[in-house]
């Protein structure tokens, strides 16, 4: 895909925070549909989605979002952000605010004026993401999972083109996962979506792309169906631990799942899972980002 | 007319009519009762609206009871022709909130009785209370810590420069006429009435240009401390009492609100986030 005509854009992008490398020369352009960026705490995920939400800027290289270069001036930035939808990772709630006034606040930092409309779309927001009947209800009354899906119905006012979700399945049940599964495939027809998270199965379950961070580096980029492939004849079911396995752990049926290295004596070849490939992708990071998931 | 469910119902021309609010008020009376009891009757009437009206009503039934009312003080400013969706932002700012406001009057209320009591002698709680109002509700307007929205608004397109002063606007014209009200009844020299709006005003935009760089917190804080000093250092008997607010130091207030309004102008132009000013 052409860079110039892409949703998003980043060329050679880097940032620093004092003498740590966040990001370290990320090439990425992002469209329609919806990717998942993977990696470890402090991979560069949340720094990345901040730069694309127009929250930080970039130290070098080059961003371009919805054709636009977000820094030139006070118009482009402002341009990108009335087709910006953002979930940042800790968003704070004021607690003596309900789900409809705090919807109807960010509405009206978002420009929507008119009174009707207005509530006709935090409405609809609200239906999106299932919590149409707790729209009186304040923001301290609501569960955390329920708090994470009003911070998600802010970020889909007005339908916008760029939708950046930082971890948007912090705290959700597995219905509650299914659910967004469902409002994310609808909005990727649409729009370019972004998230983070720390698990696979969320990639698996709701993306077509998937981007690996490590050290603020990209380790893969490209379809979740492909990054299994990198895994196939590397991970074994086997009586015993390798023992140059990358990392194997013992499963219910009592026999270890062994991912990279040789294969221990008697081990059977078995079909590898999203989180394996990404493990074998992150290669000596590995052991640090399994034992943290 | 009978009212029964079972026998007579009303034709299609009375509804209309009934609907169109052109029956006379004995007849009108009588076709609500009967739609309120026959259910034929009510999903004929249903047939006749225009679904759109029915719509409209509905959302206005709905915004009544989800959308929150706003504070008191903000009632008012929309009898005045403040537009709505200002409104919806200041019902935000924990200054502009009855409560915070009540309170700031109370303040500065015992202030100019202290002042009243002492006979004119001890113009320092007033001197004291009157300019830190403004800066204290500029500072909690950003909420408990910072905003818990910070970077929702700093990426919303309404600007978070914007929201601020739109905060800091509203919080001066709540607190400045019940001060400057209070400094008129304040006795000693009649000057003194206008006079603290000086200090008052320079503090502001150094309270945004300090919480731009630690926090309004710790601005209002740092802020409170030097005019605090400032007021009790002329109790020490060497200066007058109205020394805090006497010309000379009128002007290093206006020169020091000069220089925070160039800080302010100078960070906007080169900060590389348009729009992050403050």
């Amino acid at each position: 895909m052409n860079g110039a005509t892409s949703t998003v854009a980043l060329t050679d992008v880097g940032k620093r925070y004092g003498r740590t490398v966040a990001l370290a020369g990320v090439d990425l352009t992002f469209d329609r549909g919806v990717t998942g960026l993977l990696g470890p705490n402090g991979a560069g995920k949340t720094t990345l989605l901040r730069i694309v939400a127009t929250s930080i800027a970039a130290d070098s290289g080059e961003v371009r979002l919805l054709g636009r270069d977000p820094h030139a001036s006070h118009a482009d930035v402002t341009a990108v952000r009335r087709q910006l939808g953002y979930l940042p990772q800790e968003l704070g709630y004021p607690s003596d605010m309900t789900a409809f006034g705090f919807i109807e606040y960010v509405a009206v930092l978002k420009e929507w004026n008119d009174r009707e409309r207005r509530s006709r779309e935090v409405r609809r927001v609200l239906e999106a993401v299932g919590l149409a009947d707790r729209a009186s209800v304040r923001i301290s009354r609501l569960s955390g999972g329920q708090r994470r899906r009003v911070g998600l119905a802010q970020a889909l006012i007005g339908d916008p083109q760029l939708v950046v979700l930082d971890e948007p399945t912090t705290g959700l049940d597995p219905a509650q996962r299914a659910d967004l599964r469902r409002t994310l495939s609808a909005l990727g027809h649409r729009s370019t979506v972004l998230l983070s998270t720390h698990q696979t199965e969320d990639v698996a379950a709701l993306c077509e792309r998937v981007v690996v961070l490590a050290d603020g580096a990209v380790r893969f980029d490209g379809a979740v169906t492909d990054l299994v492939a990198t895994a196939v004849g590397r991970v074994w079911l086997a009586d015993e631990p390798g023992e140059d396995a990358l990392v194997s752990w013992r499963t219910g049926t009592g026999r270890h799942h062994v991912v990279g290295g040789r294969p221990p004596p008697g081990a059977d070849p078995t079909e590898p899972t999203l989180e394996d490939a990404y493990l074998l992708t992150l290669g000596s990071d590995a052991q640090r980002a399994h034992a943290s998931s | 007319m009978t009212t029964g469910t079972q026998g007579w119902h009303a034709d299609p021309a009375l509804l209309s009519s009934y609907l169109a609010g052109v029956l006379d008020a004995v007849t009108g009376a009588s076709v609500e009762q009967h739609v309120s009891r026959c259910e034929t009757c009510r999903t004929a009437v249903g047939g006749l609206i225009e679904p759109q009206l029915l719509e409209r009503t509905w959302a206005g039934i709905c915004d009544a009871v989800e959308r929150p009312r706003l504070p008191y003080p903000l009632r008012l400013a929309r009898r005045c022709g403040l537009p709505e969706p200002t409104l919806v932002l200041l019902a935000c700012a924990a200054s502009l909130r009855g409560a915070w406001l009540v309170g700031a009057f109370l303040s500065l209320s015992f202030a100019t009785l202290a002042a009243y009591a002492s006979g004119g002698t001890a113009l320092a709680p007033f001197l004291l209370a009157a300019p830190l109002a403004p800066v204290l509700g500029v500072a909690a307007a950003y909420g408990p810590r910072q905003d818990p929205l910070e970077a929702l608004i700093a990426t919303a397109p309404y600007g978070r420069t914007r929201l601020i002063l739109l905060r800091t606007i509203a919080v001066l014209v709540s607190v400045l006429p019940v001060t400057a009200l209070l400094g008129l009844t304040v006795p000693g020299p009649p000057w003194i009435a206008a006079a603290w709006l000086g200090p008052a005003l320079a503090l502001v935009p150094v309270q945004l240009a300090l919480a731009a760089f630690v926090g309004p917190r710790f601005a209002a804080t740092v802020l409170s401390l030097v005019w605090s000093g400032l007021v009790l250092n002329s109790l020490r008997g060497s200066v007058a009492p109205t020394w805090p607010v006497e010309v000379a130091q009128q002007g290093v207030y206006l020169a020091v609100a000069g220089a925070a309004c160039i800080l302010i102008a100078v960070r906007a132009g080169s900060d590389r986030q348009p729009g992050v000013a403050l």
